[in-house]
């Protein structure tokens, strides 16, 4: 029977000093951010491993495997191109639709991929919700971490695409970082309210495929900023997706810096969002498992 | 030291009524009832306090919904509590089967990482512990075999053997005597007793009294929400049999056309011990005695009586029957009791549901004149059982009588 005794070579000593914590009803003056996001990171390496297993999962069993994260982009590329420029002649700035339309389509199908797998982990997780304890929105920011994955190998090929169609590559090209940055925030606060909103309402899972499919239109995607009507342009700016989705474009095809005004009202949007939307999640974490 | 303070902790849960069938094709009707509420509050746990000190092994038992889950959940942050404070002093980790989380596709060591990290430990030390994980599950050879591919014992065991590899200061146990076969329940057993002997604090709940008797230095027994006693096991657990017992015993099912009177019904089943005390307790071993209390409306000939024993997952274990010997029994109206006598009950030491029959003997195993659901009974730790139930058996040593010594080679030449 010796063998089957457990034996912890060390372990005692990596624990350190006993933590204390307290339990209260949730309120939202007693969510202490600070506690909240040293918690996430003594969780990191569950991040890490929950976003590898999406990433795993995803494809395996699968025959073209880590291909489908360019076919997406590819076939929407494709799609748009006929349409909108066959058919409709959208303008693009001067550049060939197909590069003109699958760079902005890298950031949305991030965000949108991002958002409508995150909204529905805390449902689709709800064995691990009321067995085990870790802080929840490790979820939703899985998925968002496996979608940013899915982004990096589609940026690949939108460099085969550049070389193609003799893009110059300038050091504005770095801009991408911050606006990555940007876009993840954003996506990470979107998913925040969504999935913490459907484990009470359901709705939201039907509705979010909807909603990102209305978004995508109310987005320079397809089209350039350039061919919104000067008049709305004020109001159609209040989507923070437009700073994001333009400036990508232009830092990685014009070769030029970002619009500021745009991309750091879409970053303040999302910095306020996010810190708004944690607070929302953690106070709805308290019960969570009493309605999943 | 105290590491766990429950001060005044009330939890409320809101349970919702579901709409009809008419209403609900409704949308509008649907939809005020989701926004205005249709709900009643059920308070699960009404105001507790207590503490446990350092060390000790607490024990919580009680019926279901009397509020036992509810604690653990409380104190495994999987809830908030409704009222109160609950304070808690060190890591804590719950000794859970957590196999449900299991992906399929994934290999038995990709599991383990996931799962793992699920349970708080960081990717060194699942590494360090990885080997003793899948020994202590016993599936090292199929380790990275994809889990769908697993029996549905090692899935289990490979879940529950990465919770018994925590190593907490306060550790919560639900229920865990239940996964897996014998061994691989002493090998738990073991690991609990091994955490004890470090000074690990342990709450423990489950509806196996011979296990709480067995580890427990305190029990509290809940009732509605509330402590109702507390302290010494045996102490408790007697208290809890005598709340057992003067509980109205059953619900009766089985008769599906309502209304109409059967010819016969099961009116109680009542356990007694040697003593002829009634009772629900009875140690494996133990003489037991089940009386079956009958109404007859008229008379049925070649009826069968049977009393079953169901395990808490529902599964058979036992049962007792008037088939198995003795003449053909005939019922005559009015009433009479039927005396089952099991000179040693063999069941292990776990809670059992009764359910007892009575039906004809040519009509079909579902066809019953009455069904009934009684109250449980526990078997707590009595005669040893290594397995599943205790096989009646004596003993003796017969000394054999001296033999020629035999050349081995004779016997092979035999052989040729």
């Amino acid at each position: 029977m010796s063998a089957s005794s457990i034996n912890h070579e060390g372990s005692k000593r990596e624990r350190g000093a006993r933590p204390v914590s307290e339990i209260r009803p949730p309120s939202l003056l007693g969510i202490n951010l600070f506690t909240n996001l040293t918690k996430l990171a003594q969780y990191r390496d569950l991040i890490w491993t929950l976003s590898i297993h999406r990433i795993k999962v995803r494809y395996k069993q699968s025959v073209l495997g880590v291909l489908w994260a360019v076919l997406q982009p590819i076939s929407m590329m494709l799609i748009f191109t006929f349409i909108f420029s066959f058919i409709a002649r959208m303008p693009s700035e001067g550049l060939p639709y197909a590069i003109f339309a699958y760079t902005a389509l890298l950031p949305w199908n991030y965000f949108s991929n991002g958002v409508s797998n995150a909204t529905n982990s805390l449902v689709s997780h709800a064995q691990f919700v009321t067995k085990v304890y870790f802080p929840r929105e490790i979820l939703p920011i899985s998925y968002i971490v496996a979608a940013l994955f899915d982004f990096s190998v589609a940026c690949i090929l939108l460099g085969g695409f550049m070389v193609y169609y003799h893009v110059p590559l300038t050091i504005n090209v770095l801009y991408a970082i911050p606006i990555i940055v940007v876009v993840s925030c954003f996506a990470l606060a979107i998913s925040f309210l969504l999935s913490a909103t459907q484990v009470r309402f359901r709705d939201v899972g039907v509705a979010v495929p909807l909603l990102l499919q209305v978004w995508l239109f109310a987005t320079p995607v397809v089209y350039p900023l350039s061919a919104v009507p000067e008049r709305w342009r004020t109001f159609y700016l209040l989507n923070p997706m437009v700073g994001i989705i333009e400036n990508f474009r232009q830092v990685m095809l014009t070769g030029s810096a970002p619009e500021s005004r745009s991309l750091l009202f879409s970053a303040a949007i999302s910095v306020a969002l996010l810190v708004g939307s944690y607070l929302y999640f953690k106070l709805s974490e308290a019960t969570m498992a009493d309605y999943v | 030291m105290i590491d766990l303070k429950f001060d005044s902790v009330s939890k409320k849960y809101r349970v919702y009524h579901e709409l009809d069938a008419e209403s609900s094709e409704n949308l509008l009707l649907r939809l005020r009832h989701k926004l205005r509420g249709n709900w009643n509050d059920f308070w699960a746990l009404r105001d507790v306090s207590f503490e446990v000190p350092r060390g000790e092994a607490l024990g919580i038992i009680g019926q279901n919904g009397a509020g036992k889950s509810t604690i653990l959940k409380l104190l495994y942050n999987i809830t908030a509590p409704s009222k109160g404070r609950i304070s808690i002093n060190g890591r804590l980790a719950a000794l859970i089967e957590v196999a449900s989380g299991f992906h399929p596709d994934l290999t038995g060591r990709e599991n383990v990482y996931l799962n793992g990290s699920l349970l708080g430990m960081n990717r060194r030390e699942i590494s360090r512990k990885l080997d003793s994980i899948v020994d202590f599950a016993g599936v090292s050879a199929f380790i990275d075999t994809p889990v769908k591919r697993y029996s549905s014992g090692m899935y289990l065991r490979l879940g529950f053997a990465i919770a018994a590899h925590l190593d907490p200061d306060i550790l919560l146990l639900d229920e865990v005597l239940a996964v897996g076969d014998a061994e691989f329940q002493s090998k738990c057993i073991q690991r609990i007793n091994q955490l004890r002997k470090a000074g690990t604090t342990i709450i423990f709940v489950s509806h196996n009294l011979g296990a709480i008797e067995n580890i427990c230095d305190r029990v509290f027994l809940l009732r509605d929400g509330q402590i109702f006693r507390s302290g010494k096991p045996r102490y408790v657990i007697s208290e809890y049999e005598h709340l057992l017992t003067n509980m109205p015993a059953w619900s009766s099912s089985g008769v599906k056309d309502g209304g109409v009177q059967p010819a016969a019904q099961i009116t109680s089943v009542a356990f007694f011990n040697s003593q002829r005390r009634r009772t629900t307790i009875f140690a494996t071993g133990e003489e037991a005695r089940a009386e079956v209390e009958l109404v007859v409306q008229e008379p049925i000939e070649d009826v069968l009586i049977e009393v079953y024993f169901y395990s808490a997952f529902g599964n058979l274990h036992s049962h007792l029957s008037t088939e198995v010997e003795g003449n053909k029994l005939n019922l005559a109206p009015g009433r009479s009791v039927v005396e089952f006598i099991c000179p040693e009950i063999p069941l292990e030491a776990a809670s059992f549901k009764i359910e007892a029959s009575i039906r004809r003997r040519e009509s079909s195993f579902n066809e019953h004149i009455d069904y009934k659901h009684a109250a449980g009974i526990n078997i707590i730790k009595g005669k040893s059982v290594h397995g599943v139930f205790h096989t009646p058996h004596t003993w003796r040593l017969r000394p054999l009588p001296l033999e020629k010594t035999e050349d081995p080679d004779a016997v092979v030449k035999t052989a040729d």
